[in-house]
């Protein structure tokens, strides 16, 4: 049997736009359910679908990375025959995935109670960036935006910067892609042994917030005001990013205890720095920390990143190459794992991607699929 | 705004052995936030994670780690020495009476303690085991150390962290640790819906790398396009005004779209005429003029404080939010009216807000609870469940097995 098929005669009824929701989709289906995503041609398409510079709509490259595995429908929410379309397929589904603003379905007459008439025992979940309720519920987010709020951002940073940095990135779909599907096959279980559907609220920034516990706390139970720390680590040293030879390439290093600080030390020939006065200690080498990162990229950046982290971790140091997407690709770990599923055709072209973090041992993966055209499953379906 | 109702707990009933120290800590919280019953066993001296920063008003003490604290919320607390005979007999008799396993050992560890998972579902057929690891249980990298830094560079998110004229920036607390969590969990649910579908466990395999691999488009978008995404500190690669601008007290965070560039001109009454030009609507062109572009928004957003000019383009449709510091984000009146922190009593922290659960479940929150004290539970799990006696349970601790 493959793990692709363990949620194998689950149906989703996906309500999904942009990276957070249609990704949750893609976990899903992925791991065997019937994602059917809706979308309107009038006016309700996939944001992700106009990204970048194409014309075909099924042919964004960010659309066609979030939506893989998913069935494909084009309905219009707005027409009577379109909502009455959705109940009756609500009665024939087990879950709804939606990302959509808080209230725009309950306004089509497609709220919660609306569809749980045909099926009592449909599970609900939503992931609105601020969360269904709440004075600021109607608010825009965007993964960017909610790192900003949340926290983050201010401390994803070198210490000392004259301005916050954060990510160029959307650190919160990440996290609400994951969650989302496994809230929804947690409802799935609790529904199957209550016999009733719950709605599952998931707020975007709550699901951020939930990866910044420790600092929250530093600010509760301490009354502090955390700053950024960067690569810093309060319970190692040497800890950090250091310049390796050629154009833009680094290693991490660390040592966290005096087992691997001495195994350091032997591996760049410098034994002579255990008995140092200057790092006899994790406390004396956090104090001299300028000086010690010196040394230690006075070694690196003569040596290829690759070289770096083998003769390191060999030695029982902790180090790992800083990837780019191109080292990604060519990872003999990830390699291993069979961790990139391959397209040898698609609208794009031929492509590789990574399917999941996790793998069921002893189980083979099927490769995954492309997402279905544009209501390519509406005669299917209905018919 | 919340029902009056008990907060559903979507998984009860089902039990987790948490064997996981500072890499698998945040799945077994998972579990316990989605009503599993979480029972964390830790070494008699205390699991490793109690010594890890930040403390408690700065005193390093084994109930005083914030880390500790919250990682293990609501979970139970045992303490046992797997290595010793006894104390690994006692570890498969729990095995026997719960559903999930959770470890983060070393890969190969558990096997070199007879705990391997041909042994673990000896004695529970259908158990379903949860192995997190730096690089997966096998293949040329397993037995390479994963400090959370680690994880973040190889699985490539440190290489686009950052301003790019500096290091690569590593993000706040353990993200890759936390984030392979996230996954463990959801293979734990898909296990256990097929243990209910068709009565199999499973053994899953979270790899860090792997599962920090996938973000932001990294391998994805050199596979398909060839291009390799940098640095490019807070400034989105595809559009401007995306980015942190300037304000009096601090920044906003703007992402400005196709449909919110002509509402921001609207609300911006004096901005350059030379921005009405139609040919600015396009992301591209504006992504392409980033530096004249941000400087005009930043003439514009320098006036206000951040939360001023967030409300303000908020009730006009555009989507600013305030760059928050950790302790702003706490006092937000909406994060207050949702719920989102509670008060927790803890015999050594104190009274203090933590955050509860990060969802809700038919408009109901289940709060936060305090974590479990060095083998706090012992006595209830050995006598009340394992049938041991006082005395037993004295010799167990004076032969350091609990």
């Amino acid at each position: 049997m493959s793990p692709n098929e363990i949620l194998k005669g689950v149906r989703v009824l996906a309500f999904t736009t942009g990276y957070a929701g249609p990704y949750a989709g893609r976990l899903l289906a992925s791991y065997g359910a019937e994602v059917i995503k809706i979308e309107s041609k009038k006016g309700g398409l996939d944001t992700f679908r106009h990204y970048g510079q194409h014309k075909d709509i099924d042919a964004a490259p960010r659309f066609i990375e979030c939506n893989l595995g998913v069935r494909s429908m084009a309905i219009n929410l707005k027409h009577p025959t379109g909502g009455r379309l959705i109940r009756e397929l609500a009665g024939k589904s087990d879950a709804v995935l939606q990302n959509f603003r808080p209230r725009v379905l309950d306004k089509l007459g497609l709220g919660d109670d609306d569809l749980r008439k045909a099926n009592p025992k449909l599970v609900v979940v939503k992931l609105p960036g601020f969360g269904s309720e709440g004075p600021k519920s109607s608010y825009g987010t965007w993964g960017f935006n909610l790192t900003a709020f949340s926290g983050m951002t201010y401390l994803w940073n070198h210490p000392e910067q004259d301005r916050p940095i954060g990510s160029q990135g959307v650190y919160p779909d990440h996290l609400g892609f994951v969650m989302g599907p496994t809230l929804l096959v947690a409802a799935l279980l609790n529904s199957r042994r209550t016999g009733k559907g719950v709605t599952i609220d998931l707020a975007q920034i709550e699901g951020t917030a939930a990866v910044l516990g420790t600092t929250y706390l530093e600010t509760s139970v301490n009354g502090d005001d955390p700053q950024p720390k960067g690569n810093h680590y309060a319970a190692a040293a040497p800890h950090g990013c250091y310049r390796c030879q050629g154009e833009d390439r680094w290693c991490v290093i660390s040592a966290r205890d005096e087992e691997e600080w001495s195994a350091f030390c032997r591996v760049i020939g410098r034994a002579d720095l255990v008995s140092d006065a200057r790092f006899v200690n994790l406390q004396a080498r956090l104090s001299h920390r300028a000086e010690l990162d010196g040394i230690v990229q006075q070694w690196t950046e003569a040596r290829p990143a690759e070289e770096v982290m083998n003769q390191l971790q060999t030695a029982g140091v902790p180090a790992g190459v800083v990837q780019t997407g191109a080292d990604l690709l060519q990872d003999a770990q990830l390699r291993h794992r069979n961790y990139f599923s391959p397209f040898a055709d698609s609208l794009i072209g031929p492509f590789e991607i990574p399917r999941s973090g996790f793998l069921f041992r002893g189980m083979n993966e099927e490769p995954l699929r492309l997402p279905n055209r544009l209501g390519a499953d509406n005669d299917p379906i209905l018919s | 705004m919340t029902d009056t109702a008990q907060p559903i707990a979507l998984l009860a009933g089902y039990r987790v052995l948490d064997l996981s120290s500072s890499m698998g800590a945040f799945c077994g919280k998972l579990l316990r936030d989605l009503g599993m019953d979480v029972i964390k066993v830790e070494p008699p001296g205390g699991d490793a994670m109690r010594a890890e920063p930040p403390f408690a008003r700065g005193h390093a003490h084994r109930e005083g780690s914030l880390r500790f604290a919250y990682l293990n919320a609501g979970k139970r607390s045992i303490t046992l020495n797997i290595a010793k005979p006894s104390g690994r007999n006692m570890l498969l008799d729990l095995v026997e009476r719960v559903d999930v396993v959770v470890e983060d050992f070393a890969p190969g560890h558990l096997a070199g303690s007879e705990l391997d998972y041909e042994t673990l579902i000896e004695r529970k057929k259908d158990l379903i085991l949860v192995s997190v690891s730096g690089f997966g249980q096998d293949g040329p990298y397993a037995q390479y150390k994963t400090p959370d830094i680690v994880g973040n560079a190889m699985g490539g998110l440190l290489y686009i962290s950052g301003d790019p004229t500096m290091t690569p920036c590593n993000p706040p607390e353990t993200q890759s640790y936390y984030y392979t969590s996230l996954f463990a969990s959801y293979g734990v649910v898909l296990a256990l819906w097929q243990r209910e579908t068709r009565g199999i466990g499973a053994w899953i395999d979270a790899s860090i790398q792997a599962s920090m691999a996938l973000h932001e488009h990294v391998a994805f978008n050199y596979s398909a396009e060839g291009r390799v995404m940098k640095r490019a500190g807070s400034q989105h690669q595809h559009n401007a005004p995306a980015n942190l601008f300037q304000c009096k007290n601090g920044w906003i965070a703007l992402f400005v779209t196709q449909t919110h560039w002509p509402l921001l001109l609207k609300l911006w009454g004096d901005h350059d005429p030379a921005l009405d030009d139609p040919k600015w609507i396009n992301s591209n062109l504006r992504r392409q003029h980033a530096d004249y572009i941000n400087a005009q928004v930043t003439s514009f957003t320098s006036r206000f404080l951040k939360e001023d000019l967030a409300e303000m383009m908020q009730k006009n449709g555009i989507p600013g939010l305030p760059v928050n510091s950790p302790s702003d984000f706490m006092k937000d009146p909406h994060i207050q009216a949702r719920g989102f922190f509670s008060a927790v009593n803890h015999p050594v922290l104190g009274t203090f807000q933590q955050p509860g659960n990060c969802f809700m479940v038919n408009g109901s929150r289940t709060g936060a609870s305090p974590a479990p004290l060095l083998g706090q539970h012992n006595q209830q799990v050995f006598c009340g469940e394992l049938g041991l006696g006082e005395k037993e349970l004295a010799l167990l601790a004076a032969e350091k097995v609990i």
